[in-house]
């Protein structure tokens, strides 16, 4: 009996994975300005709109850290779709990168392979509401809210910023350095709508409250939320 | 004690290795070869993602024609895509949606899909395995959510076990959906109209069949590229917007202005079925088509190099044009009875026309 005990603890272990030894976990949080950020509370952003966000996703993927002097390696392959109403979406467990990490870099966006490849599965499943079935195409980034200063039905703003080929993509590559003496395994990193409408361009929801299509509001959008990231300091 | 749990573990060691190598060979569906017809290209879908068996096409051939697959369970892919039209919606200048509601294009035939690189009239869909996911989502066409098909699908006992017949376990997703969607409307290969006889060496045209061709190797084969009738290129016709539909076409993937009112040249394979003609159906006929390019096309800016004079055509030429083209109508796939709705191959009744 003894035997079996054991051996069944021998299996229960070989099937627990815990979190690797020296593992980076990434946080993202989200925010409006200081406050965190929750779907269906309002906000006043930074150029003085008033927004009630609902929805606000956007994907993730070349996980990469970076050392002091310049190595750098691959922390994960996955896409990873950062959901500001789920919060187990905005957790990421990444391997150990095996030196002290000095700056961390991603892509936020989906690698063009994957748009062109038929249907996927897992965080780039059609049906997470972040595909384009009439123009084949990843949304790489959704923020869709109302606020009083939209002139549409709803007084809706919904802005799906996608595109993946050459002229028209959206993905952007993100670079964020971590400050002097902070922690190297539990990351936090911020990410504040302000950037979308105060960012390089000046995207206000009066004129300008939808993009659904790739073009040139959408690389204007993305140039403008790539920025939208810094490290929470401790 | 010992002796007894030593036994124990060595049955359970037994059982469970015999079970792995039921399973594996159990679960194993059928692999279904892909012919390609003598003298055609590779094809550009990519079976080695998605090898097609016979079980996932039986699969895919009960998706395609279960209502499920919309929000009331009245509309299948087979509902718009009827195989005695080369599985266009027959008679049907737009097809009918949802909650009585018209589509804004002529749904086209499906046939020969392994040889086409993009889908949609724009071209806007990259993937065949994509391509299913339009008319589902479309709220004027079945108007479902994924989600949704996945849970009604998950709750029927048939499909779990087809699921896993077809891809080793039970797990319904939108990957397996659409990929066994694809494998059935892969098998949709047309090649056996006259034509294709005649090219064979199986059979002769008659002198106005033989006419036609000749005259359809001078003045349409550009656009209109054997064997497929078609080079799956996006032209302007010189088709004027229709105002309430006001459809730009090809400018509304690239948001070219080069692209207005541009859309993809169809196949000309199974046209004497294929009625009504044009992205939006305005064509009733073939005369009236032929009518189009030789009076009453408006050429634009971009409308094609080959068009700028239209295309002169005698009645004569329409004559014999004409029974060219009705060559390439393919009896054979038109009623193959494993194209039909599952079950149907052991009935005499004819097809059933639903439309709703």
């Amino acid at each position: 009996m003894k035997l079996i005990a054991s051996m069944f603890c021998l299996l229960l272990l070989a099937g627990w994975r815990s979190p690797e030894p020296g593992g980076i976990v990434l946080r993202f949080e989200n925010r409006a300005g200081n406050e965190v950020l929750i779907p269906g509370n309002t906000y006043v952003l930074r150029n003085g709109d008033t927004v009630t966000p609902y929805r606000f996703k956007y994907y993730i993927s070349r996980i990469k850290a970076v050392s002091g002097d310049g190595r750098s390696v691959s922390l994960s392959d996955e896409h990873y779709l950062i959901d500001a109403a789920d919060s187990a979406s905005q957790v990421i467990a990444l391997k150990d990168p095996g030196f002290p990490v000095a700056m961390i870099s991603f892509v936020i966006g989906v690698d063009s392979i994957r748009n062109v490849s038929g249907v996927q599965t897992g965080a780039l499943d059609p049906l997470h509401g972040m595909f384009w079935t009439w123009n084949s195409g990843y949304v790489m980034a959704k923020l869709e809210g109302s606020s009083p200063a939209s002139h549409i039905a709803g007084r809706q703003f919904t802005y799906h910023v996608g595109g993946y080929r050459d002229e028209n993509n959206t993905t952007r590559t993100v670079q964020l350095h971590l400050p002097d003496g902070m922690n190297q395994q539990n990351i936090t990193v911020i990410a504040d709508i302000n950037a979308w409408f105060s960012g390089k361009n000046k995207i206000r929801i009066s004129s300008t409250p939808v993009c659904h299509s790739p073009g040139e509001l959408a690389m204007q959008l993305a140039d403008n939320y790539s920025t939208m990231f810094s490290i929470a300091r401790p | 004690m010992k002796m007894r749990a030593t036994i124990w573990i060595m049955i359970l060691l037994v059982l469970a290795c015999a079970g792995w190598v039921n399973v594996d060979n159990y679960f194993r569906p059928t692999p279904v070869a892909f012919n390609i017809p003598k003298g055609w290209p590779q094809p550009v879908y990519d079976f080695k993602s998605n090898p097609l068996t016979r079980e996932g096409i039986a699969l895919g051939r009960e998706l395609f024609y279960d209502g499920r697959l919309s929000k009331d369970g009245n509309f299948s892919c087979g509902s718009c895509h009827q195989q005695f039209g080369a599985f266009n919606s027959y008679d049907h200048n737009l097809s009918h949606g949802f909650n009585n509601s018209l589509t804004t294009r002529n749904a086209p035939g499906l046939f020969n899909l392994a040889w086409q690189k993009e889908f949609m009239w724009d071209g806007g869909i990259n993937h065949l395995d994509l391509q299913p996911l339009a008319p589902m989502t479309a709220a004027n066409e079945m108007a479902e959510t994924i989600e949704n098909i996945i849970r009604k699908l998950k709750a029927d006992k048939n499909y779990r076990q087809k699921f896993r017949s077809a891809f080793g376990d039970e797990t319904i997703n939108t990957q397996r959906i659409t990929r066994a969607l694809s494998q059935f409307v892969l098998t949709l290969v047309s090649s056996n109209s006259k034509y294709d006889r005649v090219m064979r060496g199986e059979d002769t045209f008659i002198l106005p069949e033989k006419l036609g061709y000749e005259i359809f190797k001078k003045k349409c084969t550009s656009c209109h590229t054997e064997p497929f009738f078609t080079d799956f290129s996006y032209r302007n016709t010189g088709l004027t917007s229709d105002p309430y539909l006001k459809d730009d076409g090809r400018m509304k993937i690239t948001g070219k202005s080069a692209d207005s009112l541009k859309f993809r040249v169809p196949s000309l394979r199974n046209v004497g079925r294929t009625f009504p003609y044009g992205h939006d159906g305005r064509f009733f006929s073939l005369l009236q088509v032929f009518e189009h390019y030789r009076k009453t096309m408006t050429v634009m800016p971009n409308t094609d190099s080959l068009l700028r004079n239209r295309l002169p055509l005698s009645n004569f030429e329409i004559g014999q044009l004409t029974a060219f083209l009705y060559t390439l109508t393919d009896s054979v796939f038109l009623k193959d009875p494993r194209f039909g709705p599952p079950g149907s191959e052991n009935n005499d009744k004819p097809p059933v026309d639903f439309h709703p």
